[in-house]
């Protein structure tokens, strides 16, 4: 199976909020109360019923003001940090077309996806306990369909195509429009990927990772103390076994006699 | 001469009820948080009626544990207070590793007893506080709720490993050690090698040895 992107390409979105409907109508996730609170973004925030969402932010730059909208949602890391951090098999997994995807029916509600996401996006319901978050919409992708923001998405903002393709048109569209993609670190791989204008900088958008990484506490975790548990429990069992049949137990009324 | 002969009391009820509290929800935390750490172990779950149940069942786990610590520190920790001595008793290995032959009178526990103890201490300190934050780790920081998970695994790392050398000294290690915990009573040659200043203080408190001195 191929390995899919989808392309976001900042310079042309308009705002609309097509995808953050799409997105709703093709999970089934009903709508939720939300308050004006000043801006076109709403709701305010990514929540569990919410996979995505535009994110609205007026910067000021070069005496220039500059009106952002970002279609914000999972960035389905090729390493997932969420994955990683996940106690239940199978309620978190990476799918070979590059989609990270969760499943309530093994999701415990324990949030440890929710602290270690580089990009806090997963989302908990309190009262389900279970997580949520975008699936890059896999069922689709296996049928030979789009995500569904992208199908939705009018003004050719949001592109999605195998990983190839998308790479290509990335460094074609950032080079015509004089932007720059994110993520930048060729060490941090992800399957959605940015194009941001080059007026101003990834620190302008609001809820963006500048330098998305593994949290340095989850490669402890997993890396070192993970294998440590058994590795220092077993060694010290084989040390106990070894300090019986060679030196022996410490017996009373052996050093009793010796000793006296 | 009481019914247990000439066994000598060195624990009482509360201190052998809590510490089996103590123990037993701890490895029940170890083995459920084992089942957790690693997903190739996940048939531990599934014995347990599944992750989401044992999830609960760690949590309450460890509501238990960290109650029974609580208690066990303050019963245990004047006891535990290194003293000059230690340091000798140490250097020699406590005669566990080689053949020793004036190790310095011991008191109730000797260093590497008090060792383990605050060991233990200190694990267990950083194991709850990050298991409360754990519990509900979006009412924290970010950074500090990444460390707490981080800390957790950490602090088991090492309780882990010395909670076996533990298991093997109280029992496969100093055969007639065990019963200490369980009917509370020890023999008299074990007291002389074991805590021999303990039991001199004892016998002077009331000869022939009656007295519920643990």
């Amino acid at each position: 199976m191929a390995e899919y992107i989808k392309l976001i390409d900042v310079t042309k979105c308009t705002g609309c909020r097509g995808c953050q409907v799409a997105c709703k109508q093709w999970n089934s996730l009903p709508a939720v109360d939300t308050m004006f609170t000043g801006s076109l973004q709403n709701p305010k925030d990514l929540n569990y019923n919410t996979w995505c969402l535009i994110r609205f932010d007026e910067v000021e730059k070069d005496g220039k003001l500059n009106w952002l909208m970002r279609h914000d949602a999972c960035m389905h890391c090729e390493t997932p940090a969420c994955a990683k951090a996940c106690p239940s098999p199978g309620a978190l997994t990476k799918n070979e077309n590059g989609s990270v995807v969760h499943n309530p029916a093994y999701c415990i509600g324990c949030r440890s996806c929710i602290v270690a996401c580089p990009f806090d996006i997963p989302r908990n319901d309190k009262a389900l306990e279970k997580m949520a978050k975008c699936s890059l919409c896999h069922d689709r992708i296996d049928d030979g369909k789009k995500p569904a923001c992208v199908t939705a998405c009018p003004t050719g903002c949001l592109t999605f195509g195998t990983k190839e393709e998308m790479l290509k048109a990335a460094e074609k569209r950032a080079e015509k429009v004089k932007g720059v993609i994110y993520p930048a670190n060729p060490h941090y791989e992800t399957h959605v990927m940015y194009i941001l204008p080059g007026t101003v900088g990834v620190e302008d958008f609001s809820h963006m990772n500048p330098h998305p990484k593994m949290p340095a506490t989850l490669y402890w975790w997993k890396n070192l103390f993970k294998p440590f548990t058994l590795i220092g429990i077993a060694g010290v069992a084989g040390a106990a076994f070894l300090h019986y049949i060679i030196k022996g137990p410490h017996r009373v009324h052996e050093k009793k006699e010796g000793g006296e | 001469m009481s019914a247990h002969g000439d066994m000598i009391k060195v624990t009482d009820g509360i201190e052998r009820v809590v510490h089996w509290i103590l123990a037993g929800s701890c490895l029940f935390c170890l083995i459920t948080g084992i089942g957790f750490m690693y997903h190739s172990w996940s048939f531990i779950a599934t014995f347990l009626g599944g992750p989401y149940a044992m999830k609960w069942m760690h949590i309450f786990s460890g509501l238990a544990f960290a109650v029974s610590f609580v208690y066990s520190f303050f019963m245990w920790k004047k006891d535990c207070q290194f003293e000059s001595q230690d340091l000798q008793w140490v250097l020699k290995g406590g005669g566990y590793l080689w053949n020793v032959k004036d190790l310095p009178p011991v008191y109730k526990y000797n260093a590497g007893q008090k060792a383990f103890f605050w060991i233990l201490v200190a694990c267990a300190i950083v194991i709850i506080a990050s298991g409360v934050v754990m519990l509900n780790p979006l009412y924290y920081p970010v950074v500090m709720a990444r460390f707490a998970y981080m800390l957790h695994a950490g602090a088991v790392v090492l309780l882990g490993a010395f909670i076996v050398v533990h298991i093997y000294l109280g029992t496969a290690g100093n055969p007639g050690t065990v019963s200490a915990m369980l009917t509370g009573y020890v023999s008299r040659p074990w007291c002389e090698t074991h805590c021999p200043r303990w039991l001199a203080d004892r016998d002077s408190w009331k000869p022939g040895g009656e007295k519920d001195v643990a």
